[in-house]
């Protein structure tokens, strides 16, 4: 057992190198979006030069509404302050507070994301921990074939084939999310299962090449050969003594690519579906210079990120007694 | 040709598949290189032309006929003119997707090449110099690792506006990470290696250690590494381009797959043939980024 001071220490250590990235993120975000030639005070001037205003007057006093007036370190610093005291500001494209506008939002994406990590990882587990023991079997050599496609097949495009497919020829599935249906029902998951398929198969098809190639590591171990020889049935072999050990750098994988899935893949597949999480509203607020919007939902994903990785760390020091934390 | 090189060569070429993705990366290679100069011009709009289904296949047009104000069903056959058929303005995909080839290549070698030369140059930098240097640039490192990628170029790309070389910039600034951090983790154990402890030893310059020592001996590395990383470059283009941010004067790949997912139900083949590229293409660079790390694994 590892001991308790240190592992606390650890932790601690942890989070706050967490808070530390975090605020790097926010940081880069934040100078990227001021250095952009465009300002969020540019939307109004064509409407309001439409109707023959004094614009210089009123740009002026939008973006001393909005802090903008000010030296650039002071509203950075002003946004770090408001960002601490929950404050995440206000999103002018759709009239609510940022914050407000994600608790509307975030369900969607959260409901996509959970959905498709359990499939992807329930699939690879099982065919990759299937496929090593079949090593060099016809089993084997098909799940490898396909492991590839999948780890090939761009996202976005199978999104596609299987709205042509299912949607457009079969008439299976509805070619848009319906987002007027109830979160907990059998017709939202039926809604879901094409956007699950295209978020899901590419982690799904990785997953299952680190997990046969961790478990064939595994197989070939003293310890393993020791549990036979005990005459412990494969049953047991295989599902506790490989496959707790097996699971170890799997984690990791997964873990590390939850970040391109919330951030690369998810975003395309919500808007080939359109379903309305945060990656649609972080995109259409780009498209609309709605700063607020854009930063908050990159803090969200780091902060989300981040939050994964320490945990992983943390189950690291649990799962195997071996890894010592400095 | 080289000892070495013709031994990692040999072992490459073990692996059939390794061996299928070289022989469909350099037949793209040439196609790119030469084939606009044969398949025309790939902006020529052409009304008569329009909707042609791809050589082999048949759709089925409603047409109205002026005279006796009535439907007719016309079969449309594609035709060896447009073997792989036109789009809605009537211009022809093979054309289109021959100069796609150039533009995914293009993009996927150039801005690997600039995140390997970062990545490469910031990993070796870190672990040779180790201390106070080392720390902040992986603590950089961490923070670019942790900066949601794909927000980033869409965000980019929208302020500057889309040009090719941009996206390509901008991957390469941002791409640099992961090959930063197996360079630095590869550099470390050489450096404790006695070659360059004597060559510390004998007073070679820093510069002079780093680019004659370290780098060439991760090359293997970053071979791999540029093996594996173009394909989700050409991949991060082809999606910008499919939200409607790619660079409108090139026809790219994700550009004409865009165009061809809003008419899934009669123009299919606009959103199919594209992606099919795509993905052999992504399927063969991962295929031969395979054979040769397995080729420069000396366990195997």
């Amino acid at each position: 057992m590892p001991r308790k001071a240190s592992m606390r220490e650890y932790i601690l250590r942890r989070v706050i190198y967490a808070i530390f990235i975090a605020w790097g993120v926010f940081t880069l975000t934040f100078f990227l979006l001021r250095i952009g030639p465009s300002s969020p005070a540019d939307k109004y001037l064509a409407t309001l030069v439409a109707k023959g205003e004094n614009v210089e007057e009123l740009i002026a006093a939008v973006e001393a509404r909005q802090g903008l007036d000010k030296p650039l370190y002071i509203q950075y610093l002003d946004y770090i302050n408001s960002l601490l005291h929950g404050d995440w500001g206000w999103s002018f494209s759709t009239s609510m507070p940022v914050m407000e506008l994600i608790k509307i939002h975030w369900k969607y994406s959260f409901q996509l994301i959970l959905l498709s990590m359990l499939f992807a990882v329930f699939l690879g587990i099982l065919i990759g921990v299937y496929s090593a023991v079949k090593q060099y079997t016809k089993a084997d050599y098909i799940a490898t074939f396909f492991s590839f496609i999948g780890i090939s097949i761009p996202n976005f495009w199978l999104g596609i084939m299987l709205i042509l497919v299912f949607s457009v020829k079969l008439g299976v599935f509805k070619t848009y999310y319906d987002t007027s249906l109830p979160m907990f029902s059998l017709a939202n998951l039926k809604a879901l299962v094409l956007p699950v398929i295209t978020l899901g198969t590419g982690s799904m098809a990785a997953y299952t090449r680190y997990v046969r190639a961790s478990t064939l590591e595994n197989l070939r171990k003293d310890f393993v050969r020791t549990a036979r020889a005990k005459g412990l049935p494969d049953r047991v072999v295989i599902g506790k003594h490989v496959l707790r050990n097996a699971m170890l750098p799997v984690v990791t994988i997964i873990m590390f690519d939850l970040s391109g899935v919330v951030f690369g893949g998810a975003y395309l597949t919500e808007i080939i579906f359109g379903i309305p999480g945060l990656g649609q509203i972080s995109f259409n607020a780009i498209f609309a210079d709605d700063y607020g919007v854009v930063v908050a939902v990159t803090l969200i994903g780091a902060l989300v990120t981040l939050f994964f990785n320490l945990i992983t760390d943390i189950a690291y020091t649990y799962l195997d007694p071996r890894i010592r934390y400095e | 040709m080289n000892r070495l090189v013709k031994y990692y060569w040999k072992r490459t070429m073990r692996s059939r598949l390794a061996a299928f993705g070289l022989v469909y990366i350099i037949i793209l290679v040439i196609v790119a290189i030469f084939g606009p100069f044969f398949t025309g011009d790939p902006n020529a709009v052409n009304f008569a032309e329009k909707n042609l289904p791809p050589v082999g296949f048949s759709i089925e047009h409603s047409v109205y006929d002026i005279k006796s104000g009535e439907f007719t069903t016309v079969v449309v056959k594609g035709s060896l003119k447009h073997p792989l058929g036109t789009d809605d303005k009537g211009r022809d995909l093979l054309a289109m997707l021959v100069s796609g080839a150039r533009v995914s290549l293009y993009v996927g070698i150039l801005a690997t090449g600039l995140a390997l030369i970062i990545g490469s140059v910031i990993g070796v930098t870190s672990a040779y110099f180790g201390g106070v240097v080392d720390n902040a640039l992986m603590r950089f490192t961490d923070i670019m690792m942790t900066f949601p990628f794909f927000l980033l170029l869409v965000l980019i790309v929208f302020i500057f506006g889309p040009s090719l070389n941009l996206i390509i910039v901008v991957i390469g600034l941002t791409g640099w990470t992961g090959t930063a951090r197996m360079v630095r983790s590869e550099a470390l154990s050489l450096r404790t290696r006695e070659f360059i402890q004597a060559l510390i030893v004998l007073g070679s310059s820093n510069k002079r250690i780093i680019f004659r020592h370290l780098i060439p001996n991760v090359l293997s590395i970053i071979i791999v590494t540029a093996t594996i990383s173009i394909p989700g470059v050409i991949l991060a283009e082809a999606a910008l381009s499919f939200i409607g941010l790619g660079d409108p004067s090139v026809a790219s790949w994700g550009r004409i797959l865009n165009a061809g997912q809003d008419s899934l139900d009669t123009t299919w083949w606009v959103a199919v043939e594209p992606g099919i590229l795509l993905f052999l293409t992504v399927l063969a660079f991962n295929f031969l980024g395979d054979g040769l790390r397995d080729a420069f694994d000396p366990t195997k």
